[in-house]
């Protein structure tokens, strides 16, 4: 491998550009593609993969690696570029301008079987003139590739027969005109020949512009050069005169037929740009991700001639749904095509090895490594598609991966905006409703307090109802506003290290009054460590649980409450179990829904203490779990995920 | 505050059944009470009455309970308890940066309040106050760096120490988490509150009777630590 630096500019060191490697329909490209995508990652530098599709046309094998080849590239994260040009050289240079290429990459065979002065020039050498500014490596092949077959016209540049007749018409009219002329006016008769073909390449093909060519030339031949109704020449000077009169017809013929070519690419070029426009249009005038996959089937539709489909994946879950759209309706073999391009993020189904089998072609919409769905075509058995078609799919499943990740971002920033609002709405609103109850709540429970102290004789009995009836509306209101809180969406639990023997405590502490009946036995494991937790959350939830027991359990019954590590040690546990009549057992679920309370449950209460716990668990990464007590009871775990705190820095 | 005179208090709040449940409790402790039922005049009155110490509900309808508390620490470091509502510990420890000495969470009971007011009014006082502090078996000598246990003398680590140190010094008040961490660990550090958690099990196993069930170093939930007085 060697590197011909550019003439005039070094290439700037710390933004090296872009890799271009521009491949071929031969076996070379591929070692090209996995040397330039090593160079990619090891630079850690962009890199794209061109193709430039000339007028010829490809043998089924060169056919095949090619796509095989621009297969690869894409798999190993390249951008695949395709262009029409009729100069290779030309059209790569124009893309590394266009792409700021800081390096082409080029592959050549040996050619020293030529000697220099007698060879074309190399695609090197002419893309080191054409593009003077990239540094260029060139990939040396060993063997030629073999043969190169026998040039074949395009089927797109071939003219109809509508061109020969206009061809045949124009010479009969001429040569009948001509036979009416005097016999000396036969040099311009020839002349006129030469007119009529320069200005008939024009309008038709190569092949006819060269029947027309060889036509005239016999034509005057026979008809105008002595002797007369004679395929011979007499005269050496009509002879030089036959020669350079065929010579310029064929240069004529060869002439057109590049013109042609190049305004063919031209209009595939244009077609292209006009699809894409199509596409986008469609798009930006969406307004949600339905529409938009409607517009793009559409379009699709018409551009590819058979049926398409898009499909969005809902990725929500580890295994996305999909949601499909367009008029080709996939079937089971279709989906799991479609279902394997989003997850490898590469194309699948028909003309690939992935999901051969099926009817559709199917390539993902990615952006940033990130894949949103997929975009479909159905490619009956035996069809193909072009590469120029899958090309202009890619370009669509850009744009379309573009509008989606576009889309959710919007609709990201809504969310958040209404969450923002919803928020402050529900701070407001909670902050007066709880000032407002829990003021008269506070007065009464002070002054009940008060009057407990005093010891006031003959009332001891009904200060202690107003104390409970205050602290049992306390605890009332206090659940019904972190409901409300839960419903809102505004809970935003505030992790912490939080020492668990302290949150047991805690709880202990502010459940005191109520659990005066209740033997309440405490047991935190000793290995157990720090957990990271929402103190005040946690802290509530293990108090409604110690709650509960209280309420569903005769008095005197013991409640344990305990704490420890999860073998494993992945998660902690604070379970509180009780001796009661446990859970009824078909209606476990139901327990955690608000305002559902136990069918043997005492009255009072209004339901919401499960539902408030299971709120505050999973809102900090947990679980709640029933179960019932061996011993008989109910007993009810908590589950925080779990992982040891690093150790205080030694003094 | 004069020897022999009544400390006088200022009372904030909108409410006026809590205002007169304060004013009550706090008269029959022996203080002088005035009350103040919005945020200007609250702000009005520190300045005129010069109390000893506010009792500020966090709550009130003109001013947010937060910016009275900034403006009265523009130019006076009289003492200042917040009164709260349940669930509010952010706020708590927002007023707490902010300057205020201690708070209350309403529902709240008489003894509680009357155990804070005595314990913010001994700030000023603390200069008068004996370097030996006594906690059940436990004395601390702040002077001579001392701590013993019924008697003998306690090896406690130098970290051990300056956590405890802080505890006596504002003792039957509360203290953050970031107010310690930032004092003995330093202002980066101010988020590894198990460091704290660590540093705060071995006081309680040394100084402790029960470590299980502490006595004096109290936890207040989601905002600090407290030394209790007996």
């Amino acid at each position: 491998m060697h590197t011909v630096p550019s003439r005039d500019s070094a290439p700037d060191v710390k933004n090296p550009g872009l890799l271009l490697a521009a491949v071929g329909p031969n076996p070379l490209a591929e070692p090209l593609i996995r040397s330039t995508h090593r160079q990619a990652v090891l630079t850690g530098t962009p890199w794209v993969v061109m193709y430039v599709e000339t007028s010829e046309t490809l043998t089924a094998l060169a056919q095949q690696l090619l796509e095989k080849s621009l297969a690869l590239a894409r798999e190993l994260g390249a951008e695949v570029v395709l262009v029409h040009d009729t100069d290779v050289a030309e059209a790569i240079a124009r893309v590394a301008k266009e792409r700021n290429a800081g390096q082409i990459i080029v592959g050549q065979v040996s050619l020293r079987r030529w000697p220099g002065w007698l060879r074309r020039r190399t695609l090197a050498e002419r893309l080191l003139a054409a593009a003077p500014m990239a540094n260029l490596l060139i990939v040396p092949a060993d063997a030629p590739f073999g043969a190169k077959p026998w040039p074949q016209f395009d089927l797109m540049t071939r003219s109809d027969w509508r061109e020969y007749a206009l061809v045949v018409a124009v010479i009969v009219t001429l040569t009948a005109l001509g036979l009416l002329l005097p016999k000396s006016y036969y040099g311009q008769v020839g002349l006129v020949y030469l007119l009529a073909i320069n200005l008939l390449s024009l309008r038709v093909g190569r092949g006819p512009i060269l029947a027309a060519g060889v036509l005239t030339a016999l034509t005057w031949d026979y008809n105008f050069a002595e002797p007369y109704f004679r395929f011979s020449i007499n005269n050496r000077q009509d002879v030089e005169l036959f020669l350079i009169y065929l010579a310029v017809a064929l240069i004529a013929s060869q002439l057109t037929a590049r013109i042609r070519a190049q305004a063919h690419n031209e209009r595939r070029r244009q077609e292209r740009a006009t699809a894409l426009y199509q596409f986008t249009r469609g798009l930006a005038e969406a307004k949600t991700l339905a529409e938009a996959a409607t517009a793009a089937g559409r379009v699709m539709d018409e551009m590819f001639a058979t049926q398409t489909l898009v499909a969005f994946a809902d990725d929500n879950r580890p295994t996305p749904n999909f949601a499909f759209h367009g008029s080709f309706v996939p079937e089971e073999r279709e989906i799991a095509a479609a279902v394997r391009a989003y997850h490898y993020r590469r194309a699948t189904g028909r003309l690939t090895t992935t999901n051969a089998d099926c009817l559709g072609y199917f390539v993902p919409l990615v952006r940033d490594d990130h894949a949103f769905g997929v975009l479909g075509v159905k490619i009956p058995g035996g069809d193909k598609l072009s590469l120029e078609r899958r090309d202009l799919l890619d370009a669509f499943a850009e744009q379309l991966a573009l509008h989606v990740e576009r889309t959710q971002l919007r609709a990201a920033s809504e969310r958040e905006k209404l969450l923002a609002e919803s928020e402050k709405l529900h701070r407001v609103l909670l902050e007066s409703v709880s000032h407002e109850l829990r003021t008269p709540l506070s007065v009464i429970t002070a002054t009940s307090d008060e009057l407990a102290e005093a010891h006031l004789p003959g009332f001891t009995e009904q200060v202690a109802e107003i104390r409970e009836a205050g602290q049992r509306l306390s605890r009332l209101v206090a659940n019904l506003l972190d409901q409300t809180r839960l419903e809102s969406g505004a809970l935003r639990p505030h992790l912490d290290w939080c020492d668990p023997q302290d949150l047991v405590n805690a709880v202990v502490e502010s459940t005191q009054d109520a659990m005066v009946n209740h033997p309440l036995e405490i047991d935190v494991s000793a290995d157990m460590t720090f957990v990271r937790a929402d103190f005040a959350l946690t802290e509530q939830a293990l108090a409604n649980l110690l709650l509960n027991a209280v309420l569903h359990t005769p008095p005197g019954t013991p409640v344990v409450i305990s704490a420890g590590i999860e073998a494993g040690g992945a998660r902690v546990f604070f379970t509180v179990a009780d001796h009661g009549p446990g859970f009824p057992h078909n209606a476990r679920e139901q327990l955690f829904n608000k305002f559902t309370r136990g069918a043997t449950a005492p009255a009072g209460g209004l339901g919401l203490g499960l539902s408030i716990v299971r709120g505050f668990i999973t809102a900090q990464g947990g679980e709640v779990v029933l179960e019932d007590n061996p011993g008989g009871g109910a007993k009810i775990t908590l589950y925080l995920p779990h992982h040891a705190p690093e150790n205080p820095p030694p003094e | 505050m004069t020897q022999g005179s009544k400390p006088r208090l200022l009372v904030v709040d909108d409410e006026v059944q809590i205002l007169r449940l304060l004013c009550h409790a706090l008269e029959a402790d022996g203080y002088e009470v005035h009350s103040a039922k919005s945020g200007k005049q609250a702000l009005g009155d520190v300045a005129a009455l010069q109390p000893d110490a506010v009792i500020l509900d966090l709550g009130l309808p003109d001013l947010d309970g937060l910016e009275v508390l900034r403006r009265i620490r523009e130019w006076t470091q009289v003492p200042v308890l917040v009164l709260t509502v349940r669930s509010g510990e952010n706020d708590v420890i927002a007023a707490l940066d902010a300057g205020a000495d201690d708070y209350l969470t309403k529902p709240f009971r008489a003894r509680e309040l009357l155990a804070r007011m005595r314990a913010i009014l001994r700030r000023i006082r603390a200069a008068l106050e004996p370097a030996v502090f006594k906690f059940g078996e436990i004395e601390v000598d702040l002077a001579a760096h001392l701590v013993r246990r019924a008697g003998a003398e306690l090896h406690l680590s130098a970290k051990e120490y300056a956590v405890l140190r802080i505890l006596v010094q504002n003792r039957g008040r509360v203290v953050t988490h970031r107010q310690i961490l930032r004092e003995v660990w330093g202002p980066n550090a101010e988020q590894n509150t198990h460091y704290l958690r660590a540093y705060m099990a071995h006081l309680r196993t040394k100084l402790e009777t029960n470590p299980r069930a502490p006595a004096y170093l109290k936890t207040e939930s989601g905002i600090g630590y407290r030394l209790m007085e007996e």
